[in-house]
């Protein structure tokens, strides 16, 4: 299940409808490649076939190969005169009418499937799919949603987190609400956070870009909130762990408090920031319930930015919500989503313990 | 003899606490001043009273007059960045940026508005030559200066502070958290950047003040019980408290 044709296919299958009317080559289309046991070529024709199963489990007959110099390589469209469809590797053959009346379908399998083209002429109708499945439209969304979120959050979160310890006055009663709303706005559960975003944000980006419904800079946005307080709090966290001698060098060289803070703080914060970068990019790969109302469950392959479309985390909400659950397919993505929220979380580890070790030796 | 620091009634209170009382001393110029005496004594909130970075502690409270150069530096309006460019500051804990040497020599320089590479360049040289780490550190001027060893460290600092060319440089201990041998290198530095330089230092170590100071202060409970030239002071001290010290009785 986890492949590579998983992470960059798209998700709905295709289906080519097509037909073949002309002469075939006297001699055959000889292939000059070996193939291995079950896979049966047929010479006349220039394919290949082996027996395969698709995603749902269900066997098929895949196509393995098919030679450039046949016909199959380039056929008209059933359904558009002026449409060419290409028989390729990787399509599995649902049926296949011959002009000789023989019907083969995909339960028969791949050798009498070609026993049966090596006995053809021509062929009045040849359904054929792409697999689908893959996830390629979720994970260009939710590579989206990490950069535009990060672009929103970052900034903001790195800069509030820095007035709160640098520049705050010191115990007056609004900055410790300020910080008492931030530490609260953990603890909201992410699913308010979505109705948030589709009560504010997506109107908002209606407004501004003419999308309509849920679309990624919504989803954005409303990520962008969820995420300001883990960026807030891990920021300020390590500009707790910044030695006050650095601030004090730097004043009794005559900066004043923006550059020290730009110049010094912000640079010897840099280990804090990027570990609140790779927690935020955990967390918004791993969010769903905000998203389902910020951006919409539809799976698409064909991601536009004002366009609703679904994350990984959602993806996988949308493919069990549906009349059949796709249980194999989800637990490949969960496999997916936890691999990488794991790889980033060991990330963080090393980056904090290298924290600690340099503000050791400073 | 003249006079760069003046320092008239200066009383400091850091919350209730009262760290200075009367404290009437002068500083003179291109002069090595030590400050001594046991821990607690108020020499080091006296040292960072004279480029104001008791300012960066919440609660510190100052009284009376201090002057740098004839001007009052607690006034109101004082120019306090302008004033730390010309009174420089070494800590008693070497504290480079965890940036290359180059970048720390260069930053006071590059705060002030000096953004031509050129000129950065010949005022880090300078000032590390200054310094004596120069020879040491020329082939590895962009590495990071966490890596630089202790001594080199304190005196990266001191080049640091003396690549914005100040009048005045004021040690904290300077020397406290190195060995021997480093010591013995800050010490030459101290001797030799006299020429140039105010200095005025804090040290626990009496043979250090003895060695390189041309006045020294003693300081007890936060009052200066004695001041004057480090000859004197250390051959017939006239307070018994301060005699009692230097020979170590207490502290």
């Amino acid at each position: 299940m986890l492949s590579w044709d998983l992470i960059t296919g798209d998700y709905y299958a295709t289906t080519y409808d097509t037909y073949f009317g002309g002469t075939l080559n006297a001699d055959g289309y000889p292939s000059d490649k070996t193939f291995e046991e079950g896979i049966f070529y047929s010479e006349k024709w220039g394919i290949a076939l082996t027996d395969g199963q698709n995603f749902e489990g269900k066997d098929c007959v895949l196509i393995v190969y098919v030679n450039q110099e046949s016909p199959l390589a380039n056929l008209p469209s059933k359904n558009d005169e002026n449409e060419n469809v290409a028989i390729s590797g990787g399509q599995s053959i649902t049926k296949i009418i011959f002009c000789n009346g023989t019907v083969m379908l995909s339960k028969n399998g791949a050798e009498a499937a070609i026993a049966l083209f090596d006995n053809a002429e021509g062929i009045r109708d040849m359904i054929t799919t792409t697999e689908g499945n893959g996830i390629r439209g979720p994970l260009i969304t939710t590579g989206y949603l990490i950069l535009f979120t990060m672009i929103i959050a970052l900034p903001l979160g790195v800069l509030t987190a820095i007035y709160l310890h640098e520049f705050a006055p010191k115990d007056k009663w609004y900055i410790n609400i300020l910080r008492r709303a931030v530490e609260l706005l953990t603890g909201v559960p992410s699913i308010i956070f979505g109705l948030l975003g589709a009560a504010v944000f997506i109107p908002l980006t209606s407004t501004l870009t003419g999308a309509e419904g849920g679309n990624l800079i919504s989803g954005s946005l409303t990520l962008a909130v969820i995420v300001l307080p883990v960026i807030i709090s891990s920021v300020e966290e390590s500009l707790k762990m910044i030695p006050n001698d650095y601030r004090e060098a730097s004043f009794a060289l005559g900066a004043n408090k923006t550059q020290t803070t730009f110049r010094v703080i912000l640079r010897c914060s840099f280990p804090g920031i990027l570990t609140a970068t790779l927690l935020s990019v955990g967390r918004i790969i791993g969010e769903s319930a905000a998203l389902i109302y910020a951006i919409g469950t539809v799976i698409k392959d064909k991601i536009v930015i004002t366009e609703k479309s679904t994350s990984l985390a959602v993806f996988i909400w949308s493919i069990m919500a549906g009349e059949v659950p796709n249980f194999e397919l989800s637990c490949a993505v969960s496999l997916i989503i936890l691999i990488v929220v794991l790889a980033l979380n060991l990330t963080v580890k090393l980056i904090s313990r290298k924290i600690s070790f340099d503000t050791n030796r400073g | 003899m003249e006079q760069i620091f003046e320092i008239k009634d200066l009383n400091l209170k850091y919350g209730e606490k009262q760290a200075l009382f009367d404290v009437n001393m002068d500083i003179e110029t291109k002069k090595i001043t030590a400050l001594i005496g046991p821990s607690g004594c108020g020499k080091s909130t006296l040292l960072r009273c004279l480029n104001r970075m008791n300012d960066l502690i919440d609660g510190c409270h100052i009284e009376g007059i201090v002057s740098y150069e004839g001007k009052e530096i607690y006034q109101r309006n004082y120019d306090v960045i302008n004033l730390r460019t010309k009174v420089g500051m070494v800590f008693q804990k070497p504290n480079p940026f965890p940036m290359s040497i180059y970048d720390n020599v260069a930053y006071g320089p590059k705060c002030q508005g000096i953004k031509n590479k050129k000129e950065l360049q010949q005022i880090v040289k300078k000032a590390l030559v200054n310094a004596a780490l120069y020879d040491e550190v020329k082939e590895r001027l962009n590495d990071n200066a966490l890596g630089l060893s202790g001594g080199q460290q304190q005196r990266l600092c001191i080049a640091r502070t003396i690549a914005m060319e100040p009048e005045v440089i004021l040690m904290d201990e300077p020397t406290s958290a190195l060995d021997p041998i480093a010591t013995a290198k800050i010490e030459e530095l101290i001797t030799k950047l006299k020429d140039k330089y105010t200095i005025v230092i804090v040290t626990h170590n009496m043979q250090q003040a003895a060695r390189v100071s041309d006045s020294t202060a003693f300081f007890l409970m936060g009052r200066l019980v004695e001041c004057g030239p480090t000859d004197r002071m250390f051959s017939r001290p006239k307070e018994k408290d301060t005699e009692d010290y230097i020979t170590g009785r207490f502290g």
